[in-house]
């Protein structure tokens, strides 16, 4: 494989759900050992993208490839390259964190010995080791640990490249540095990251290169500096490109009395 | 506030699929013109006194078990108002009032009002008891309503709560399946009940003691001038209505615990992987190995698979203990087993829906096999969860009644509805899988999708498929060899595992990301997924899609 090849590349995604437009012709190209931030406002098309990028929701049109692979008409290779983490849906919830991974391990094929090692890691990594302990089942984690053991299932098989899904929302500030440090490793060892979120400053601290997509379309994508241009902030970009409603004068101001 | 509750409950039912609703509505009227029937043409006063003993009887027990039988989420669900600076017991009674304003109640509130009708009729000063007592009545019934289906959503929160929730499904299902055979007597002499009533006896007996029938022994009293009496009765109507609502309040007021309440003790089967623990495992450390093992798991501590697995059980032992000393139907107790067997398809015939989204991972998990490994793995756990039970049932049913005779009825039965059964429910469970609400977030004993469609479906396949080893222990039997029969039922069903579990994983492999949409975006979205004139596998994804309630995952 040349080293050309990008790490993940969306290719006119299109997708619309009664009538509307979720996403259109959205393309990027994210280069290998990249950490790209999708940002955009709410429902602005990130999570459709994305479920569309990793083989969650079948395209109307366009496709995705992974190092080359296509998901769509090469799914098994593709998804052998791919660790996903969605936004906000269900696990096995009657299973403890331990069991989930050690089952994911399995289907995915890693020999138990090696799925164990590594799920002990990432257990005692993510600091979910003393839930394990006590027999926690997933049903009870709270948001913030749903997250990490997600993680740890996105990164149970070694994957090329991470996708994941608003991956800092209720994570307390000490495992966010877990995860960045996590990501920070996974990126320096050729390892390829694409998050989305909507909190800028997180997306200018962590990832070099950045998209912005608004109402289903990509209004800019590349390194952080590129994106920036001129802009102070990346906020200032957004902003500029998205457009922003500002609270008038005489707006709101109930809130006050 | 309460108005406002109210608007809100029809707004949300203006955007909620009907078709149960319109059967409930359907049979309220129904319920209602016989009422009224009863009501009008008894033979005489005393009669239509006892008629409306057993009517009110009626009308409760159907406003007990209708909203928990029928599949679909409460309209207003307690937690969306949890944030409100409201008292939590205001709240309960709020909602316990929205209860009261719908087609159902409107129309049990008329049929209840036939009491006034038996008032004007005896004695026309009875209608000073008469109307407060048909209202008590009518508060009751509904509030009744409501507390048996919370008090069964309450129950998914503990083991023991489940276990008896189970019990009560079990009686329920017994009930459709063999009740007819108590009713049966009853129901020959409907015709010349308007003639005669109830008669001295049992039924007489037993409905007087019901709270159901307290405004009629109020109204009788009443007419017979002995008003202290019809002040008791109404009284005790009114003391009971009030302790009632009081506790339905309760129950439906949001609970503040916190989701996640954690258990003391280790759920069953658990094994720490930090905690050192065994090495080994007793399951083949294969993809295979790994999905059973989460089956089993999932089957032991989910408490809404719990339900439906251990229902289907108790199910079985009802309907052996129910036959077993009735003349007719003592032929049925040897195969209560076999019985088993049929429930388990009803019961586990969504299993996809009943995971929810978490349908993700084998989405984005999939590799060669993974997705086979997936069915095959979940037709072995059930399999092995209820296959054992069965079979201790059957053999402990023959063994009582010394019906040695079954054995190779009982054996070729078992056999072929189980491998039929373990193949359909998997198929059923990819092709017409119908999403409840998501797991995270089920509250209610009947969160889990509607599967009415898959239901009717297995009622009428599973006869269908198990038709040879059927016919061939009839045969076989009347011939005298039923031995026979065994292979066949072997065969049948070993075949039917093979070919409806194969269907099944080339099914759900091809359409990963539809099936993930199935349960992930709505119906309207799902139905574009699948072609209007495609494979018979198509049309009945078509129909289960159109033909079961839907809920949304959030449960609104």
């Amino acid at each position: 494989m040349s080293d050309d090849v990008p790490a993940l590349e969306l290719v006119g995604l299109t997708k619309t759900f009664n009538g509307t437009r979720a996403a259109d012709g959205v393309s990027l190209s994210v280069p290998r050992g990249a950490m790209l931030g999708l940002v955009g406002p709410n429902g602005a098309g990130k999570t459709t993208s994305l479920s569309m990028a990793v083989g969650l929701l079948r395209p109307d049109g366009g496709t995705a490839r992974v190092l080359g692979s296509d998901v769509w008409s090469d799914p098994i290779a593709a998804k052998r390259l791919l660790g996903v983490l969605p936004d906000g849906l269900a696990l096995p919830e009657r299973l403890t964190g331990g069991e989930l991974l050690d089952y994911w391990g399995r289907l995915r094929g890693l020999d138990r010995g090696v799925a164990r090692a590594r799920a002990e890691e990432l257990l005692r990594v993510l600091e979910l080791d003393g839930a394990e302990e006590d027999s926690v089942l997933v049903a009870e984690y709270s948001t913030g640990m749903r997250k990490k053991i997600g993680l740890a299932t996105a990164l149970l098989h070694a994957p090329k490249v991470l996708v994941l899904d608003e991956p800092y929302e209720a994570v307390d500030p000490v495992s966010g540095r877990v995860l960045t440090a996590i990501l920070r490793r996974f990126t320096d060892g050729g390892g390829t990251v694409v998050i989305s979120s909507h909190v800028m400053a997180l997306v200018e601290q962590l990832t070099d290169r950045v998209a912005i997509i608004a109402r289903g379309r990509v209004l800019a994508d590349g390194t952080l500096e590129d994106v920036r241009g001129a802009d102070a902030t990346l906020e200032d970009t957004f902003v500029r490109l998205v457009g922003a409603r500002e609270v008038g004068e005489g707006e709101l101001t109930w809130l006050a009395s | 506030m309460a108005g406002l509750l109210i608007r809100l409950k029809f707004t949300l039912l203006g955007h909620s699929a009907t078709g149960m609703r319109l059967l409930g509505i359907a049979l309220a009227v129904l319920g209602l013109g016989l009422t009224w029937f009863f009501a009008l043409t008894a033979g005489s006063d005393d009669v239509r006194a006892d008629l409306l003993t057993l009517v009110f009887a009626v009308w409760a027990a159907a406003w007990m078990l209708g909203p928990t039988v029928a599949n679909g989420t409460g309209v207003l669900r307690s937690q969306y108002f949890a944030l409100l600076p409201l008292d939590r017991r205001r709240l309960g009674a709020l909602l316990l009032v929205t209860m009261f304003f719908d087609i159902g109640p409107a129309l049990t509130l008329v049929a209840l009002a036939a009491l006034a009708w038996h008032a004007l009729s005896v004695d026309p000063a009875a209608l000073l008891v008469a109307v407060p007592g048909f209202l008590l009545l009518w508060v009751l019934v509904i509030s009744l309503s409501r507390l048996v289906f919370r008090a069964l959503g309450a129950a998914m929160h503990s083991r023991l709560g489940m276990e008896i929730a189970s019990v009560q499904w079990g009686l329920i299902l017994a009930g459709i399946f063999f009740g007819w055979m108590a009713v049966q007597p009853a129901f020959s002499a409907t015709l010349s009940l308007s003639e005669n009533g109830l008669g001295e006896g049992a039924v007489g007996t037993v409905l007087a003691v019901l709270p159901t029938s307290w405004p009629v022994l109020a109204v009788q009293a009443a007419a017979a001038g002995s008003w202290g009496a019809a002040a008791a009765w109404l009284g005790a109507l009114a003391l009971l209505t009030g302790a009632l609502v009081a506790v339905t309040s309760v129950l439906l007021a949001p609970r503040v615990e916190a989701r996640g309440v954690r258990r003391r003790s280790r759920p069953l089967g658990a094994r720490p992987l930090t905690g050192g623990g065994p090495g080994f495992s007793l399951l083949p450390d294969t993809p295979l190995g790994a999905v059973v093992g989460k089956e089993l798991r999932q089957w032991w501590r989910d408490p809404w698979r719990g339900l439906e697995l251990r229902a289907s059980l108790w199910a079985a032992l009802f309907i052996g203990l129910l036959t077993w000393p009735s003349d007719q139907f003592s032929f049925f107790t040897p195969f209560a087993g076999v019985i088993a067997a049929f429930i388990m398809v009803l019961a586990t015939a969504n299993m996809y829906g009943h995971d929810g989204t978490a349908v993700w991972l084998s989405v984005v998990g999939q590799d060669r096999g993974s997705v086979r490994a997936d069915v095959r793995g979940r037709q072995v756990a059930i399999l092995l969860l209820i296959v054992p039970g069965a079979t201790l049932m059957s053999t402990a049913f023959i063994l009582a009644t010394g019906s040695h005779w079954a054995w190779p009825l009982v054996i070729t039965g078992m056999a072929v509805f189980f491998g039929v059964g373990s193949g359909l429910s998997l198929l059923l469970s990819v092709v017409a899988l119908s999403p409840g609400v998501d797991p995270q977030l089920r509250v209610d004993a009947n969160d889990t999708g509607d599967n009415q469609v898959q239901v009717w479906i297995a009622l009428v396949a599973l006869p269908v498929l198990s038709a040879p080893a059927v016919l061939a222990a009839v045969f076989l039997g009347l011939s005298g060899l039923p031995w026979l029969a065994v292979p066949v039922g072997l065969l049948n069903g070993a075949l039917a595992a093979w070919w409806l579990g194969r269907i099944a994983y080339r099914r759900l492999e091809a359409r990963l990301p539809e099936t993930f949409t199935r349960i992930r975006y709505s119906k309207a979205i799902a139905l574009r997924t699948v072609p209007e004139d495609g494979s018979w596998l198509d049309r009945l994804e078509r129909t289960a899609i159109a033909g079961n309630a839907e809920t949304r995952p959030t449960g609104s």
